[in-house]
């Protein structure tokens, strides 16, 4: 694969730098890492251009155009942009400046030529498209679990960047934390599902505790966070743009629908359990057991746990 | 208030066929309104209703199949005034920048408008993106995940839910803002409502009568399903001490 001369990187989070610094290091020559917050904190990157500390005065999105000014200054043949919320948007109004268009939730990103192709989920996960952007400068828009977290060598060596103040007003008049629970699918090396099978809430209980004694997130499909809101949302496998990694995903009482097998196809191994031995999922899996999940978990948990 | 919800005619995904080649057949898929973008168009109705004296248009960019009059009532049967759009064959599977250009053209063309609303994404291609650009397009400010929307002595102060965190802004007009999917739960119109809907002015423009761009910045290479994963398809029949001890082992191996 061919590599481009200068690859940037806009992370949001401090546990995305590594990963996304790995990528831009496969991809590029030379590295840069556009960071606000903590400085220090951003290492990973051949230079590390601060922008200043966060604060409620100064939230990410009044950076925006120091980063916009930055990347047509610098012109990295491409932006690698956190998928979080904040990075969608900031990658939208960089493309937008830079007149492109992003290449969102890139599962892969491959380098041919000058150009950068990506491959993502399209039509609620019923398809992937790649596409292949040739633009001055392309804008890429990807989360957890696509780079590999290498260790880089980069010296890090840091330019702080003069702020350039937006024209209009945005106020930060308050953060809080999100009530509920925060879950990250993308990070967990494995999932327990969870799926329609699951008649009652209170069984949910048995899933969770096979999850907890094999150390795996719960994840789950739509019915279950969207018509009985069993579970957050951030749980639901079958979004497009989810595309999960883990080396093992055990689906429980999960029919197989489409959307949600495709979000989980790049497991290492799929386990399924399911009553009835015509679901779909039977068909996508590599261990599968029909049987009641009421019987199968509590004697798997119990083996488990020795 | 002027508001502009947009929207975006998407095709009936269960009616998308995955042909034997893997690519999708959209013959039979009908276009419907995009499943996020109602809530784009709740959360202006809703915006008008607690500030009065407002009203919210459709603004939509697309193909000649927006001509549909059952699409269109779609549209407006949900508390919108009235819809504006530009309709052109070229628009066919334009990218995000494209689009976003196209709706700044029509948004301009309108006029006055305060308050620009999007769906999270489109529900067919959810990339997520127009609504952003369209802000740094509009030259104006551009934020997403907003999750309540109230007015504040002619500003509004806004919540985004991000990852971990809920952070309440005070911005200032115009705006453009993609809102969530749980911002509201919005209206399913009634009989009475797609009927009037059929009255409500709809304002169809085309290539020349708007500047649009039908060219696409990224080009698209394939759109294919997935092929079958080739798994070992080791099934036990029957929830017997002996076949969970087997599922057991193969599951010990793999961890």
């Amino acid at each position: 694969m061919s590599k481009l001369e200068k690859v940037f990187v806009i992370a949001e989070k401090n546990e995305s730098i590594k990963e996304l610094c790995s990528g831009a290091a496969q991809l590029g020559e030379k590295t840069g890492l556009i960071w606000a917050g903590k400085k220090g904190a951003a290492t990973k990157a051949d230079t590390v251009y601060y922008l200043g500390e966060l604060s409620n005065e100064r939230i990410l999105e009044h950076y925006v155009p120091t980063i916009v000014n930055l990347v047509k200054t610098e012109k990295p043949n491409l932006v690698i942009v956190e998928a979080s919320k904040k990075g969608r948007l900031i990658a939208g109004i960089l493309a937008a400046e830079m007149g492109t268009s992003v290449l969102t939730d890139a599962a892969e990103i491959t380098v041919d030529d000058s150009a950068v192709i990506t491959k993502r989920m399209v039509y609620g996960g019923a398809a992937f498209r790649t596409e292949r952007s040739n633009a001055e400068v392309v804008v890429v828009c990807t989360g957890a679990g696509v780079f590999e977290a290498a260790e880089t060598s980069a010296a890090g060596a840091v330019v702080e960047v003069p702020f350039i103040a937006s024209s209009f007003e945005i106020k930060c008049v308050e953060k809080r934390v999100k009530p509920g629970e925060t879950v990250n699918l993308r990070a967990a090396k494995k999932i327990v599902a969870v799926g329609r099978g699951f008649s009652a809430r209170e069984d949910l209980q048995l899933a969770e505790k096979l999850a907890a004694v094999i150390g795996a997130e719960v994840g789950c499909s739509r019915p279950i966070a969207e018509e009985e809101k069993w579970m957050v949302k951030a749980r639901y496998i079958g979004v497009s743009g989810l595309m999960l990694k883990p080396d093992l995903y055990v689906g429980i009482g999960i029919s197989g629908q489409i959307q949600h097998m495709v979000g989980v196809s790049s497991a290492r191994t799929i386990v399924a359990i399911n009553s009835d031995k015509n679901a779909p999922i039977f068909r996508q899996c590599d261990y599968g057991l029909v049987g009641d999940l009421k019987v199968v978990l509590p004697s798997l948990i119990e083996k488990l746990s020795k | 208030m002027k508001i502009v919800a947009c929207i975006k005619a998407v095709p009936e995904e269960q009616d998308i066929v995955v042909k034997s080649d893997y690519s999708l057949s959209f013959e039979r898929a009908e276009l419907k309104v995009g499943q996020y973008d109602l809530n784009a168009v709740e959360a202006g109705v809703q915006l008008g209703e607690a500030i009065g004296d407002s009203e919210t248009i459709i603004a939509t960019v697309g193909t000649t199949k927006l001509k549909n009059s059952k699409l269109q009532k779609s549209m407006l049967s949900r508390g919108a005034s009235q819809l504006f759009a530009v309709v052109d064959d070229s628009l066919e599977s334009v990218d995000s920048y494209a689009t976003a250009k196209n709706l700044a053209a029509v948004i301009k063309q309108i006029g006055d408008v305060d308050l620009v609303l999007c769906g999270e994404g489109s529900s067919d291609i959810y990339s997520q993106q127009v609504g952003a650009m369209l802000g740094q397009l509009l030259r104006c400010v551009s934020l997403n995940a907003v999750s309540k929307i109230t007015p504040k002595d002619g500003n509004l102060l806004i919540e985004r839910t991000l990852e971990e965190e809920i952070e309440v802004l005070e911005i200032q007009l115009p705006a453009v803002l993609s809102v969530t999917t749980d911002i509201n739960t919005a209206r399913i119109p009634g009989m009475k409502e797609i009927l009037a809907a059929g009255k409500k002015p709809a304002t169809l423009w085309g290539a020349s009568d708007v500047e649009i761009i039908s060219t696409s910045c990224t080009e698209i290479i394939s759109t294919l399903a997935p092929p079958p994963a080739d798994r070992m398809k080791i099934i036990y029949e029957g929830d017997s001490e002996e076949n969970i001890n087997a599922l057991l082992e193969n599951l010990r191996k793999v961890m």
